[in-house]
């Protein structure tokens, strides 16, 4: 099994939940975060201002799968999210040790 | 035991009586109790031990699934220590039975010495009752405890007060949740004990709450304790469990066959009885002899005057029988709690809510003589404590004679995953949620606290978030429409000016879409957001919809404005913002784009298209079409006389608009004449024709009041200002013979002067931020004339003590040079600091 962490704009979400149906994918996790990489903050003027945005408001989206569908979901999901502009985000891969569905013990991808 | 049980069940199922189904419950625990507490211990005095019902189960109210809590009362902790294991025993036994028992063990002098960290303790034994087990002791216990509340009394009843806000508080301090917890929320049935217990604190065992209640209104909580206890009982039943929650699907079950919205009106009817009973309860009882909130309220009664009296931090009506005669009384109310924030008292809300006929009738009339009702609204919107007077309003069933449109969402119960609130209540707490931004010391939250400060017509914003839902209560899934459909007929009969019922009408049509705009747009597409700046077309209207929006998120539940969505929300605001003041001076009006209903006939129309020729677009969004009329009357007179001046009132404020030729020195010179007669320039634009006419606009205010109190001096200003413009009158001339302004003391600012000239194709723009003065704005106007510059476009913006100006400049048509622009930000700081 396969943990997907992504971080993408905000903006991009539906497109990416509905990019993830077509691949069958249902559950995920979502959260709001902030935060930056190589896109950094950017200073904002306002009435003459100079401000600085530090962090940039994402989407983190958190999913876990077996191995044999990590590919698709991978393109389905870069290819929603992306726009080709700094800032789109990134995915990150990692193996999953085990899952356990808690209502009734299930384990491994029968969790899922 | 389960035969009784069962048998108390189907009776309450066939009865739905839950005040005798709980009374029956306690009395068939008793009977498993009490014999088998006596085969563990011995009974009467030989036990040495008295066994007590406390808390529910002592009132002999024990509900379905409700724990069984007993004390046992041992005249010594050794004998208590001694009989661990019986009493370990006796517990099991209960459980074997299926009964939950919860159990504490203490002495009497434990029992009578003040745990200032458990007034629980002290408030359950209230409820005491002997099951069984030695009465001697028992005596004792009730001896010692009635010394001890009487001594105690007032300490007990302010931290009974405590504990009744604190849990008030945990609920957000409102009865309307859609999905209520009927025991601990507002309105639940803890807040009916609450008032028993303050009842019993305050006046003995044998008083009831009943007592502190108007005696031809008692049936209303008692008939709530009704409702509630049935209610209850009916959720133990069906959860078979302690849980307390009337969830949308209990709802809709025992609603049975009518609207389950209609049925949680009646919820809501019967929780608000109940928690105004609690509440009185604690005004009458529980008020600290001395203390800061004393001395706060002794302050408050100072706010006393002809009409109301403030006792107790409570607002009273001097002579309540004024409420027939003069209608006119029930607003002023209104106003006085909304500039105060004193509550009224139940006596004063009880006469108000009486009155409802009565003053529907002086609204009627109020309509048919032309009384403006919208002054009077708007002055409660704008006063700080708003959210209070409203509330206040909507108990006394005031809002709803007002504004008949309020009370189809009226404790409306709309289901939905996020909402926390009803309808109602979602749409104060958005008022009350802006009214408390001020002062907040989040950086992020003080943004737009800084926005609403700065913001024109609060009341108008706040009007709007009044009726942005009432379309939930004509159809939940077009509420946006059905919502403007409503507010229009409001607004009609509350005689609104047009200006605010077009902004009113704007805020409700677009109240959603910034919220979608910034999730679902990407704020870096300048497309995205000249899309999202033409819908929105004004900076003024940006900034309230902005709020609104805020106030919108905010008041769903009090989770959901994170400072994820808050850093978002600003993020497009300011995105739109800058787009829309740079676009200001680009675009400029074509004959094309003469709005049709501009002039009832062709040759008007011709003749309004060549007055709007080359003025910037930005002028046919900010003004509303009457208003361009009115300015375009006024051009006959400009022909005429070279130069054409309107000075008019607009509520506190005056507005001034001049038309004439455009010269050197000319936006200096108004300024100025403004400035050496007093007033305080608020807000000002410049706008030109490609006739070279200008036109300028300023708002101004009077603070010596010498327009109102003299209204020969207005005359004197046009005059001056006629000859000021026409050059026959030199304005330094005017300004030298000024008075001198009262010193006033204001927080130390430093001038900030930039300029840009990338953000703009044709002009070089300066933003100066500096303390605000009388005279500021004619020594910067002057300032860019001196340099012949010419002034396109000015936006000037007061903001407290702090003016925002932003210039528009050019030099012989062309932007300016670098160097220039650096000289002229340096003239700029001088001339800020010129009057230091």
């Amino acid at each position: 099994m396969k943990k997907i962490e992504a971080i993408i704009q905000p903006f991009k979400l539906e497109e990416v939940k509905e990019a993830l149906k077509q691949v069958g994918l249902d559950g995920m996790t979502v959260s709001e975060v902030r935060g930056h990489g190589r896109q950094q903050g950017h200073k904002e003027v306002y009435r003459g201002h100079e401000y600085n945005v530090d962090y940039l408001p994402k989407i983190k989206l958190e999913i876990v799968l077996p191995d044999n569908r990590l590919e698709e979901t991978v393109r389905a999901l870069s290819g929603a999210a992306r726009t080709g502009k700094l800032g789109d985000g990134k995915i990150f891969v990692f193996p999953v040790e085990e899952a356990i569905r808690i209502r009734n013990n299930d384990r491994g991808e029968g969790a899922l | 035991m389960m035969d009784r049980l069962e048998q108390i069940r189907e009776q309450f199922l066939s009865t739905a009586d839950g005040w005798a189904a709980v009374h029956a419950r306690a009395d068939a625990v008793d009977q498993v109790v009490a014999p088998r507490f006596e085969s563990a211990f011995g009974s009467g005095a030989a036990s040495g031990v008295a066994l007590l019902a406390v808390g529910g189960y002592g009132r002999r109210q024990l509900f379905p699934c409700s724990d069984v809590d007993l004390l046992f009362l041992f005249e010594r902790t050794a004998s208590a220590e001694a009989s661990r294991d019986s009493i370990a025993g006796f517990l099991r036994d209960l459980w074997d039975q299926g009964l939950r028992a919860s159990h504490s063990v203490r002495t009497p002098s434990e029992c009578a010495a003040l745990a200032a960290n458990n007034i629980e303790l002290h408030i359950s034994l209230l409820d005491r009752r002997l099951l069984t087990g030695d009465q001697a002791l028992f005596q004792r216990l009730t001896e010692r405890l009635t010394g001890f509340y009487s001594r105690e009394r007032d300490t007990l009843l302010r931290g009974l007060a405590g504990l009744i806000r604190d849990r008030h508080a945990k609920f957000g301090d409102t009865i309307y949740h859609l999905e209520p917890h009927v025991k601990d929320a507002p309105g639940g049935l803890r807040d009916f004990h609450a008032a028993c217990w303050l009842a019993q604190l305050a006046g003995g065992p044998a008083a009831t709450p009943e007592q502190y209640w108007p005696e031809d209104s008692r049936g209303a909580p008692l008939e709530a304790r009704r409702f509630l206890f049935a209610l209850r009982c009916h959720l133990h039943y069906f959860n078979d469990r302690d849980n307390n929650i009337l969830t949308f699907d209990h709802q809709e079950r025992l609603a049975a066959s009518t609207d389950p919205a209609l049925w949680m009106r009646d919820y809501f009817r019967h929780a608000r009885a109940i928690h105004h009973l609690a509440q009185r309860l604690v005004d009458e009882t529980a008020t600290p002899p001395h203390s800061l909130l004393t001395l706060f309220r002794d302050r408050q009664s100072r706010l006393s005057n002809a009409d109301f009296a403030v006792t107790r931090g409570r607002l009273y009506l001097r002579r309540p029988e004024t409420l027939e005669t003069d209608p006119g009384l029930v607003l002023r109310v209104f106003e006085f709690v909304a500039r105060h924030g004193v509550p009224l008292s139940p006596e004063t809300e009880r006469r108000i809510a009486g009155t409802a006929p009565a003053f529907r009738v002086h609204l009627d009339r109020a309509r048919r003589v032309e009384l403006d009702l919208w002054p009077s609204l708007a002055a409660i919107l704008r006063l700080p404590h708003a959210y209070r007077a409203l509330d206040a309003m909507r108990r006394t069933g005031l809002l709803a004679t007002l504004l008949p449109e309020f009370q189809i969402i009226d404790c409306l119960v709309v289901r939905d995953f996020y909402h926390r609130y009803t309808v109602d209540e979602h749409s104060l707490r958005a008022i009350q949620t802006l009214q408390d931004l001020a002062g907040s010391a989040d950086p992020l939250t003080a943004r737009f606290a800084a926005l609403l400060a700065e913001t024109e017509r609060p009341e108008v914003l706040f009007f709007a978030l009044l009726l942005h839902d009432v379309g939930k209560g004509a159809s939940a899934a077009e509420h946006v429409a059905a919502s403007l459909d409503l507010a229009g007929p409001a607004m009609d009969r509350l005689q609104m000016p047009e200006t605010d019922r077009e902004t009113v009408r704007f805020l409700i049509r677009h109240h959603l879409e910034m919220s979608a705009t910034m999730t679902q747009r990407d704020l870096a597409d300048p497309a995205a957001v000249e899309a999202f700046a033409a819908r929105v077309a004004t900076i003024e209207r940006l900034g309230k919809l902005t709020l609104m929006t805020y106030a919108d998120i905010a008041a769903v539940n009090p989770d959901a404005l994170t400072p994820w969505r808050k850093d978002l929300l600003w993020q497009l605001y300011v995105a739109a913002h800058n787009h829309l003041t740079r676009q200001m001076e680009a675009d400029r009006v074509a004959a094309a784009q003469v709005p049709p209903q501009l002039g009832s006939t062709e040759a008007e129309r011709r003749a309004i298209a060549r007055f709007l020729d080359g003025v910037p677009t930005r002028y046919l969004r900010t003004h509303a079409p009457e208003q361009i009329l009115e300015h375009f009357r006024l051009e006959e007179t400009f022909r005429r006389n070279s130069v054409a001046i309107a000075v008019s009132r607009r509520q506190e404020f005056y507005e001034l608009v001049v038309l004439a030729s455009d010269r050197p020195f000319l936006f200096a010179s108004i300024a100025g004449t403004l400035s050496s007669f007093a007033m305080n320039i608020l807000k000002a634009e410049a706008f030109s024709n490609r006739a070279g006419m200008i036109l300028d606009t300023f708002v101004f205010a009077d603070p010596g009041r010498s327009f109102e109190l003299n209204p020969t001096e207005i005359e004197r200003f046009r005059v001056a200002l006629d000859r000021v413009i026409l050059g026959k009158l030199d304005v330094r001339d005017l300004l030298r013979r000024r008075p001198a302004p009262p010193a006033q003391r204001r927080p130390r600012l430093l001038p900030q002067i930039s300029f840009d000239n990338q953000t703009s194709a044709h002009d070089t723009i300066f933003h100066v931020i500096a303390p605000d003065r009388p005279g500021l704005l004619y020594d910067l106007a002057s300032t860019f004339s001196f340099q012949q510059c010419d002034i396109d476009v000015v936006l000037i913006d007061t903001e407290a003590y702090k003016a925002i100006d932003v210039f528009y400049v050019t030099c012989a048509g062309q932007k300016l040079e670098t160097d220039q622009a650096e000289l002229l930000c340096a003239e700029l700081h001088q001339a800020c600091c010129g009057a230091d």
